[in-house]
């Protein structure tokens, strides 16, 4: 089977960013990249896919220079090949991802194609559904249990109040959650290896986006609370300032 | 006719769910700035939850059909309006993304706020976590959008005035079947929509000990409900759909009660907008006292019962 991971690179969750002045730029120079947590784990699916029934694993990641750190962190995990789409700046628009990756995943002939459910830094979750629509293939995104049965798909997510399963035929596009199960680390071998293996760079155009973002500012500081050492009288108090100064009913 | 707003309800067992209120404030506020009717979509021909709103289109075909049938026949049937809006769920995202690629425009996703002003738009999204705000514009039509839930008030109109019209859709051929998997009897609501929000993390221990946050809960009544930090649902101490953070479900209750939680920053990502955050934490470092409202340093198997005790007696 091929697979194509998607593979965004985003800002460490652990990021406090900073704005420029005039509150138009997140100031990136002290963010520190990594691999789309959910992605990783998209990434653990496919290789784990292709160790037990054989294929191969391509990370596909589209953006600036700096995602192709990212591509060679797939590389580490065990990912054979990888494509970097590179364009001037990371899109903010879906819409303008999606149709930029579209010919790449038609032409290479993959069976199926995993993303995450949502990109942390700003996403929105909408590749993975973005992408079926326009290669006219079923997808199923915030996946936490996939099985392949040959051309076959089952996967489960939760939604509010249940949980589904979802039967697919390949070829398909599946948004992976975290939760499914945590990425490995790279061996020093697979680094090692990892330093020979190609990362194909194609340029790309990105078209312009109809998604302006206008402004950008912090959310407001919260003020420190009032913190009591448990005592008599703790509880209650507390309770009572639940109700009365924050004005919560129940 | 359909209206040029509208608002595709997000619906459970025939019943729709409270969040569609929370996206008609939006269409009634679109709706008075650019004057322009608003209505609610159902998918289905008998729904009940609607019945003071005034304007109601039912698509009577759609109640058993799977996301990429009803994704393409609502792109149909929403084609020649100005605003398409619909809940951040996990059902609404999904749908709304695939009919924005079909529709081929931009989709502000899980969207935190609006802005109204002049006849413009804007909607605010919480982007890295929520450490940052992003006002967006879209130039594209149909507008669409997806709201959080509990980012916007309620809309009753409260009175029963509905003016119901069914339209009927042709159904394109499934590429997938979706079932239903049956779970532990559901008697609580969804974490992302309760007003009171209670949540354990490793400090408690294990499963066996949920019982003193579930007695917490029903004090508070049934407008509560239980959460918890990743670890706990990775342990499997809890169902995974209670794990809220940056990598589970974001959610903005009226209180929040994290208990035996330190607070990590993928955690407090996930809380932050609740409007009231109380801590109960033996460290009084951990680093959910500084976002916390109220907090009580102490063993959480001490404060909890007590703090249960002074909630029943002021109910
Ligand atoms: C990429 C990534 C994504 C992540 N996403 C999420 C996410 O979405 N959600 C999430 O929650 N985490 C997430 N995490 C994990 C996060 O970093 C923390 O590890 C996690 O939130 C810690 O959970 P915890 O607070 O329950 O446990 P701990 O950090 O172990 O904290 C337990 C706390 O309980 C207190 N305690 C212990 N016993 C008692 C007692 N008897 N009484 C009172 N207090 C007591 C301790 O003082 C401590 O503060 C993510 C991590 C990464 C790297
Ligand atoms: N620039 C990108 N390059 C490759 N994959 C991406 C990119 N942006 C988003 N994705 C994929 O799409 C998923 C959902 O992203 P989003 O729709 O931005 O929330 C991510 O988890 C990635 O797998």
């Amino acid at each position: 089977m091929k697979i194509a991971v998607c593979i965004k690179q985003t800002a460490d969750t652990e990021t406090v960013p900073g704005l420029d002045a005039d509150g138009t730029r997140v100031l990136t120079d002290d963010i520190t990249w990594i691999i789309n947590p959910h992605d990783e784990s998209a990434l653990e699916v496919a290789l784990r896919q292709v160790e037990e029934y054989g294929g191969s694993v391509t990370v596909l990641a589209l953006g600036p220079q700096r995602v192709q750190k990212a591509l060679r962190e797939g590389l580490a995990m065990g990912a054979d090949r990888a494509i970097h789409l590179r364009c001037e700046r990371m899109p903010n628009d879906a819409r303008v991802t999606a149709r930029a990756l579209k010919p790449i995943l038609e032409s290479e002939g993959f069976d199926l194609v995993l993303a995450g459910q949502v990109s942390v830094d700003n996403g929105g979750g909408q590749l993975p559904q973005r992408l079926g629509v326009l290669l006219g293939w079923p997808s199923v995104s915030a996946v936490e249990g996939l099985e392949v049965d040959g051309r076959k798909l089952t996967a489960q997510r939760p939604v509010e109040g249940g949980r589904e399963q979802h039967e697919l035929n390949l070829p398909a596009v599946i948004g992976i959650n975290r939760r499914i199960g945590e990425p490995r680390y790279p061996s020093f071998r697979n680094i090692m290896k990892a330093k020979r293996k190609p990362v194909i760079a194609i340029e790309v155009t990105l078209e312009p986006s109809q998604l302006v973002c206008e402004q950008l500012r912090l959310p407001p500081q919260k003020t420190a609370g009032q913190i009591m050492t448990y005592g008599p009288g703790v509880a209650d108090r507390v309770a009572h300032l639940i109700r009365s100064e924050a004005g919560i009913v129940w | 006719m359909i209206p040029r707003i509208v608002v595709l309800a997000d619906t459970a067992a025939q019943v729709v769910r409270p969040v569609t209120r929370e996206v008609c404030t939006a269409a009634q506020r679109i709706a008075d700035a650019v004057d322009l009717p608003w209505g609610v979509i159902v998918p289905a021909a008998s729904v009940t939850g609607l019945e003071d709103i005034p304007t109601v289109v039912r698509v009577d075909t759609l109640a058993e059909a799977v996301p990429d049938v009803r994704a393409s026949a609502l792109t149909e049937v929403c084609r020649e309006c100005a605003y398409v809006m619909m809940a951040h769920t996990t059902g609404g995202g999904d749908l709304m993304a695939r009919m924005a690629q079909h529709l081929d425009v931009p989709l502000a996703a899980d969207c935190v706020g609006l802005t109204v002003e002049d006849q413009q738009v804007r909607f605010v999204r919480a982007l890295y976590g929520g450490k940052v705000l992003s006002t967006v514009r879209i130039t594209a039509r149909p507008i669409m959008a997806t709201f959080r839930p509990r980012s916007l008030p309620s809309l009753f109109v409260g009175e029963n005035c509905a003016v119901t019209q069914t339209v009927s859709v042709e159904l394109a051929t499934p590429l997938s079947t979706v079932s239903q998997v049956a779970e532990a009897v559901r008697d609580r609501l969804d974490v992302t929509e309760a007003d009171i929000v209670i949540s354990g993390g490793r400090g408690m221990q294990g499963p066996e000990q949920w019982g003193v946050l579930e007695e917490l809960a029903a004090a508070f009544g049934p407008r509560a409900t239980l959460a918890c930090s990743r670890p706990v649902s990775d342990n499997g101490w809890r169902p995974r759909n209670e794990h809220v953070g940056q990598t589970g479900r974001a959610i903005s209750p009226d209180l929040y009660i994290a208990c035996g939680i330190s607070g990590a920053i993928q955690h407090v990502a996930g809380i932050a907008r609740s409007r009231c955050i109380v801590a109960i934490n033996k460290d009084p470092d951990a680093p959910i006292f500084k976002v916390a409202d109220y907090g009580i340093v102490g063993d959480l198997f001490d404060v909890v019962p007590a703090l249960t005790a002074a909630i029943r007696q002021l109910r």
